[in-house]
């Protein structure tokens, strides 16, 4: 027990050359992790870390080094997102032209999965764990997370239950001041 | 005989008189500059230089600004014989690489004035009132003043094995016959093949400032794409399938700061947008015009 403390603080230590490690190969298995770190001596001048590396695999690399494998693959989720935002310029004209509860929902989704995955990059490249630690980078997606899905919660509410979002939209535009229906 | 004799005669006076005339046009102009403005002309044009310094043997020292000032009148046009200059004659403890002094090598790659480039084809600015302020590349570990360290670059460079990989090669007798490129294959690696790793544009990519370890950045990425479209290469698939995770690639938000600096006016950005597309399957990867092989049977 001990001594995996022991382990785990030297890992926090490397936590930067570490990372470097788990980006250049997939944290595949123990052996080429090892032959790894062995070939990067210069990056990696202390030799605890490599008898340290499967800690960091179980206990530490649950966020950013898992998500940089090999196995998961960013590709159809960024081919969704070009569609989602080519989508955009044909969704909202035509929810505003012909205001229906149908493109209403397609714009709530089409916009608020839009800006999730704008924040999110953000949240991703200044919540960093050698930045911020490792608990605050999951505190903040999980609460965006909550915050998109309240988001488009509260919109499918107004969609359904008041004037929908269009026309919403359309009514907030159009009130005056004061003064201006003095001037009508 | 005599024609030849007559015509080596000829050359030989045609560079003596070429050489006078050298000779006689720099004593002219020193000589003109006298006479139009005696005094200015001996006036110094004193430019600062503000540089970033940082020796690790000074313990707990941190890095500061130190001014130099420098004749322009008596140093070279681009920042690095400036640089030259001062370590020669002023403070020879200031560090710096450079190499070729000619855009070739990439050395000489730091943060000139605000910029990413290289100091031996970045002009002085001549207007002295402003000093000229040097940093390294930015957001990289320093070694020591303007001296980056580049090991994660090219750890980064290495992974994604820039060499011609070909799918039969123990059936293709390497080194006695070319590989065939049609001229239009060859010329996708136009704009491409060009880059000479010096960093500017990846250390001037604030996605590769804040996820360096995991993304490639635009000079790695750049190259990948120039493996990856060579007719000649037949491991594309596996070069992309080492992309897709979401680091690799997709960390870039097309800001573009890359295309922007790049010293060699390349267009990294869109080797990288290349990339993505050929990831999504948007775009494929054309079959070689020729047989590339054919030398081979």
């Amino acid at each position: 027990m001990s001594l995996s403390m022991v382990l785990r603080g030297a890992v926090r230590c490397n936590a930067a050359n570490l990372v470097k490690s788990a980006r250049i190969t997939p944290l595949k298995s123990y052996s080429t992790l090892v032959a790894n770190a062995q070939r990067r001596t210069l990056v990696q001048p202390l030799a605890l870390a490599k008898i340290a590396a499967p800690v960091v695999r179980r206990e530490i690399s649950v966020s950013a080094p898992r998500m940089a494998s090999a196995e998961s693959s960013h590709t159809l989720l960024w081919t969704i997102e070009r569609i989602v935002s080519a989508g955009l310029l044909a969704v909202i004209p035509a929810a505003f032209i012909a205001p229906s509860q149908v493109l209403d929902a397609l714009l709530a989704i089409s916009v608020v999965i839009h800006t999730h995955w704008g924040v999110e990059a953000m949240v991703v490249d200044y919540m960093r764990p050698s930045v911020v630690g490792n608990v605050l980078p999951k505190v903040a997606h999980i609460a965006l997370i909550i915050l998109s899905v309240a988001t488009l919660g509260g919109l499918f509410y107004f969609i359904q239950n008041d004037v929908g979002l269009a026309n919403g939209i359309k009514r907030f535009w159009a009130i005056k001041g004061k003064d201006a229906e003095k001037k009508a | 005989m005599l024609a030849s004799e007559a015509r080596q005669v000829l050359s030989r006076v045609g560079s003596l008189v070429a050489r006078n005339q050298l000779r006689s046009i720099s004593n002219g102009t020193a000589q003109l500059d006298q006479q139009a403005q005696p005094k200015e002309a001996q006036e110094p044009q004193i430019k600062k230089f503000e540089i970033y310094r940082w020796n690790p043997d000074n313990a707990g020292e941190k890095p500061y600004m130190q001014t130099y000032e420098l004749d322009l009148r008596e140093c070279g046009p681009m920042v690095l014989d400036a640089l030259i200059k001062i370590k020669n004659e002023m403070d020879p403890t200031l560090t710096f690489r450079r190499s070729c002094r000619e855009g070739i090598c990439g050395s000489c790659a730091m943060n000139i004035g605000g910029t990413n480039t290289l100091a031996c084809i970045s002009k002085i600015d001549i207007n002295t009132s402003k000093s000229l302020k040097v940093y390294p590349l930015p957001h990289m570990y320093v070694v020591r003043d303007l001296v980056p360290d580049m090991n994660n670059f090219y750890e980064q460079y290495r992974n994604i094995q820039p060499w011609l990989q070909r799918k039969n090669e123990a059936g293709e007798k390497k080194g006695k016959a070319q590989y065939l490129q049609s001229v239009e294959d060859r010329s996708k690696l136009d704009g491409l093949y060009e880059c000479i790793l010096c960093a500017c544009c990846s250390t001037s990519c604030p996605s590769y400032w804040w996820n360096a370890e995991k993304y490639l950045g635009p000079a790695v990425l750049m190259q990948a794409y120039r493996w990856i479209i060579d007719s000649r290469d037949e491991n594309s698939a596996e070069r992309l399938s080492k992309l897709k995770d979401p680091f690799s690639v997709y960390r870039c938000h097309t800001i573009m700061n890359c295309t922007r600096t790049c010293p060699k006016g390349l267009n990294p950005g869109r080797a990288i947008a290349e990339i993505k597309k050929l990831l999504s399957g948007l775009a494929s990867k054309p079959a070689p015009k020729l047989e590339t092989a054919a030398l081979h049977k």
